[in-house]
């Protein structure tokens, strides 16, 4: 695969109430002087226009290019900035200060900038971790645009952006829409939900994609059905019935699709039914050519071709080849259900959370005798971070809730931070030497 | 206003302070759930905390998918799946 600007589709981009550019302005973006062949170059932009402008323009010219969310912390901006060793940070933020050249998009991003030659670039995204740091993901342009469907002229879709571009399933959008062709509207993902959804509208998207979780904040906008949408995609997180039932039915003209995807298979399919989990006959013939099979409740899944793995993570492979999921499951009804993930890993509205180290910061708040991290189901998140903490002697427990709070907050990612906070009187162990709680006098 | 409704408040009040570190602003009826100034962590927060004070929680209960939009809806909803004494 050459670089973006090469493989652009019958695409354009728009941003409501701002510039439109056509497939020809995007092709014709090149780096500007500011950016030197070669350099890791940093984003960090609150307008997502601005930053696919950038990539447009610097990819097969810059070594790598780190996408940040513009909405990312100073001190993590910086640090990250750091770590990935940038030497130039493409911003229209004011705070910033990092140890390299800042230039604006106007310099990065110019119409006739010429690429030096036509390198690989490596796309640096970064996944939220439990704990402060986002850590960096190295992508490619053809690892991240694997699953770009490329449509024919007539039939091009305009796809709604409500996704922050910088990660991955934000990327995917944007990658869908530029190189598969068609719109793409980028919302100002800073303006109230309600304008957002209206701004889409009045540019007339009819292709969306977002978590379940934003879903569900999306059917709360008045006005929603004002979006005539043809196509709908949940992804990120387990859609259960409830939320495919209510975006079926605010969009009664669209298809209504949910993904599932493994990162350790690093292989996915989609489901276009309207039901939640997937058909059981998948363990005989799944899309794509990805192969299925169940053992103990769990999903484990052959990939037609073995992807490269990413990020270090150490994935566990039979001698068949197939690649174990971590993803608990259910047959019932002839449907394959999800359930959660094996090793206790809490998604909060797609962020992943480990207990282990929720339990390790709870621990250290003075009057905390025994803390239990766990999933509490919710119906707009799918589930939230639920700490059991056994008091100290003597500790006075509205004290150490705001305590426990606190600390959190200063060592944790928002979606971390133990929403609900219950005391128990103590705990017990079972046979397997599981804390268990024991019930009575629950606050 | 029930005392249903006064939980309700309460608790926004609760978690807004907790979320947000300062006083709650005024619900009124038409006062629309997402421009309260809660993001969806905060109102996913809400709902739970509203599990744990009352109880019970509608938006599991109901068989039928629904989303208020405004704070009137919102109690209503709450009222329609109360459980019954």
């Amino acid at each position: 695969m050459r670089h973006l600007a090469a493989e652009l589709g019958a695409a354009a981009l728009a941003a409501p109430g701002g510039a439109r550019l056509e497939r020809g302005d995007l092709a014709a973006l090149g780096p500007g002087r500011a950016v030197p062949a070669g350099a890791v170059v940093a984003f960090c932009l609150s307008d997502p226009a601005a930053l696919i402008r950038g990539v447009v323009a610097l990819d097969g010219h810059a070594g790598a290019m780190l996408l940040l969310s513009g909405a990312l912390a100073r001190e993590a901006a910086e640090a990250l900035i750091a770590r990935a060793g940038a030497g130039v940070l493409v911003t229209d933020r004011a705070d910033l200060a990092p140890g390299c050249a800042t230039v604006g998009i106007a310099d990065a991003a110019v119409a006739g900038g010429v690429r030096a030659g036509d390198a690989q670039t490596r796309w640096l995204l970064t996944t939220s971790g439990t704990t402060g740091l986002p850590k960096i993901v190295a992508h490619t342009l053809g690892s991240l645009s694997r699953s770009v469907y490329r449509f024919g002229g007539q039939a091009a879709p305009v796809w709604g952006l409500v996704y922050d571009p910088t990660r991955f399933a934000g990327m995917q959008v944007t990658l869908q829409a530029l190189i598969g062709g068609g719109t793409l509207v980028a919302a100002d993902t800073h303006l109230p939900l309600a304008e957002q959804v209206a701004a889409l509208a009045g540019a007339g998207v009819t292709h969306l994609s977002a978590t379940p979780t934003l879903w569900r904040r999306l059917l709360m906008v008045p006005g929603i059905g004002a979006l005539a949408l043809k196509q709908a995609t949940l992804g990120g997180e387990i859609a259960d019935q409830t939320v495919l039932d209510a975006v079926a039915r605010a969009f009664p003209g669209a298809r209504v699709t949910h993904i599932y995807a493994s990162t350790e298979a690093g292989v996915g399919f989609s489901v276009n039914d309207g039901q939640a989990g997937f058909p059981a006959d998948y363990l005989n013939a799944a899309p794509g050519g990805v192969r299925l099979k169940l053992a103990d409740d769990m999903l484990w899944l052959k990939p037609p071709v073995m992807a490269p793995q990413t990020g270090g993570a150490t994935v566990e492979i039979d001698a068949e080849g197939y690649v174990r999921s971590g993803d608990l499951v259910r047959i019932e009804d002839g449907r394959i259900h999800f359930l959660g993930r094996e090793n206790g890993l809490i998604n909060v509205g797609g962020v992943k959370i480990y207990p282990e180290t929720v339990e390790n910061v709870v621990k250290t708040v003075p009057g905390v005798a025994l803390v239990q991290v766990s999933a509490k189901k919710n119906p707009l998140t799918g589930t939230l971070v639920l700490a059991e903490v056994a008091l100290a002697p003597g500790a006075e427990a509205e004290r150490v809730r705001r305590a426990i709070q606190e600390t959190c907050r200063a060592a944790l990612v928002r979606e971390a931070v133990p929403a609900i906070i219950r005391f128990v009187d103590g705990f017990e162990t079972n046979a397997a030497g599981k804390l268990v709680r024991i019930t009575k006098g629950a606050a | 206003m029930n005392e249903l409704e006064q939980s309700i408040r309460q608790v926004f009040a609760q978690v807004w302070a907790q979320e947000k570190g300062s006083a709650a602003p005024e619900l009124t009826p038409d006062t629309v759930l997402l421009e309260s100034g809660l993001d969806s962590l905060g109102f996913a927060i809400f709902v739970s905390s509203l599990d744990e004070e009352l109880g019970f929680d509608p938006f599991t209960l109901s068989e039928d998918a629904f989303y208020p939009q405004t704070f009137a809806e919102f109690v209503a909803f709450y009222e329609k799946y109360r459980p019954k004494a």
